[in-house]
């Protein structure tokens, strides 16, 4: 009637990673033998082992040399995610093969403004899509301010430039008619930069709504089906992806 | 300075063969820790650089992987120590977890990579170190303990712990099947 297991899920690992030594690794086999829960956890453990193993058996491709300051880990992750789901969505997966990448992808593995800056020179392409999905008005305000750098710096050479902010998740407040100081740089930006777009997450905008909050967002910004369908989308035009 | 030549070029070129054909498996375990290739990238980079400085200082050659992952964990931690830039990682987290259950998501294997490199993102530290090195290095528990100077009793409950972390990140159906069999039980 103990709801005791026979074995600790801690000996159970251990026995699965082959860690146990004689007389200890023979208990354990004899209780997951007689044991159908245990047994099936046995299984449950390997899967996740080889989960793991196989999930980091093609680590990305190499990119550009580093740049001084470094992307956080957290959002790498994030860019490489949205590259394996356009492997995934597009199918171009294959078991053992990383995704394809265009020159523009890879860039967008490690696509922070600071290696942006750096390479802006070099690069040849003049698209820009600009992903915040974090909020925080000194988050928000620092992507304008990187925004506003990148077009005065194309518009001061001479260079055609394309550039979409796209805004998902807590990031949708770039885009809220509500705060003005925003709404006005916004504004602005538009005005003085006729090649510039505003671009909100559907489902973003979908969710604060079931959640009973009113989206109100500044004129002129455009609704995607999903953000990560946009981003998708220009990744595979070739656009330059800055998480900003 | 003659001391500091011999240390510099190593007295054993097979060593030092042996440290630099390490570099792969570096890069990879950095990049299960840190998410970052170009980051992974450094931090293997210089931990094969002290790895081949310091190699005199090994005393047993069997003991060349664990003692190199050791290098690259204490790399890991001068790094997160000078990073001065901190992430919101909910935020981020949230934003993950929004994209990734768009209608289309698809089972394919790129997805699955996505989905569990996300989840063990999502460890602390630690707990993701202690994985990776057991499951992706194959390293027994004895070799993580000393890799990260920690008890092995550490090991195992952190490792228990992520498991546990990672089978609920990734194991969302089996749980509500598991919830309806014991409901429709009673």
């Amino acid at each position: 009637m103990s709801l005791e297991p026979k074995v600790s899920e801690e000996m159970l690992g251990a026995f699965v990673d082959g860690q146990l030594d004689g007389a200890e690794w023979a208990s354990v086999a004899q209780a997951v033998e007689g044991d159908a829960w245990l047994r099936e956890e046995v299984c449950r453990m390997r899967a996740l082992k080889e989960k793991v193993r196989h999930a980091y058996a093609v680590i990305p491709p190499a990119g550009r040399p580093r740049s001084r300051r470094r992307m956080p880990g957290w959002l790498a992750l994030v860019a490489s995610s949205l590259v394996f789901a356009v492997a995934g969505w597009f199918g171009h997966a294959a078991l053992n093969r990383p995704p394809a990448l265009d020159a523009a992808s890879a860039y967008a593995l490690s696509g922070d403004w600071h290696s942006l800056r750096s390479d802006w020179g070099s690069l040849k392409e003049g698209k820009v899509l600009v992903h915040v999905s974090s909020a925080g008005r000194e988050a928000l305000s620092s992507a304008l301010d990187e925004v506003e750098d990148l077009l005065r710096d194309a518009a001061a050479n001479g260079r055609p430039i394309e550039l979409e902010i796209v805004a998902n998740g807590p990031g949708l407040d770039l885009f809220r008619a509500g705060d003005a100081a925003l709404a006005a740089r916004l504004a602005a930006i538009r005005r003085e930069h006729p090649g510039v777009s505003f671009v909100a997450c559907g489902q973003t905008i979908e969710r604060r709504r079931a959640a009973g909050q009113a989206v109100e967002l500044v004129a002129g910004t455009k609704v995607a089906t999903s953000a990560l369908h946009e981003v998708v989308e220009r990744l595979r035009a070739g656009w330059i992806y800055v998480r900003a | 300075m003659a001391m500091g030549i011999e240390v510099l070029f190593g007295r054993d070129p097979a060593l030092r063969r042996e440290i630099e054909g390490s570099r792969d498996m570096l890069c990879r375990m950095a990049y299960a820790w840190c998410h970052d290739r170009a980051l992974a990238d450094d931090l293997a980079q210089a931990a094969v650089e002290k790895g081949l400085r310091a190699c005199a200082q090994l005393r047993d050659p069997a003991r060349l992987r664990a003692w190199l992952l050791q290098i690259l964990a204490n790399c890991l931690r001068d790094h997160l120590r000078e990073a001065r830039d901190f992430v919101d990682i909910e935020a981020i987290e949230e934003s993950v977890a929004a994209d990734g259950a768009t209608p289309e998501e698809s089972r394919v294997d790129a997805e699955l990579v996505a989905r569990v490199r996300s989840a063990v993102a999502g460890l602390p530290l630690a707990q993701r170190q202690v994985v990776t090195l057991v499951d992706l290095e194959e390293m027994s528990y004895t070799e993580a303990a000393e890799a990260l100077g920690i008890p092995i009793g550490t090991v195992m409950s952190r490792l228990c712990r992520a498991r546990r972390a990672l089978r609920d990140a990734l194991e969302p159906v089996a749980k509500d099947a598991l919830g309806m069999r014991l409901r429709s039980v009673k």
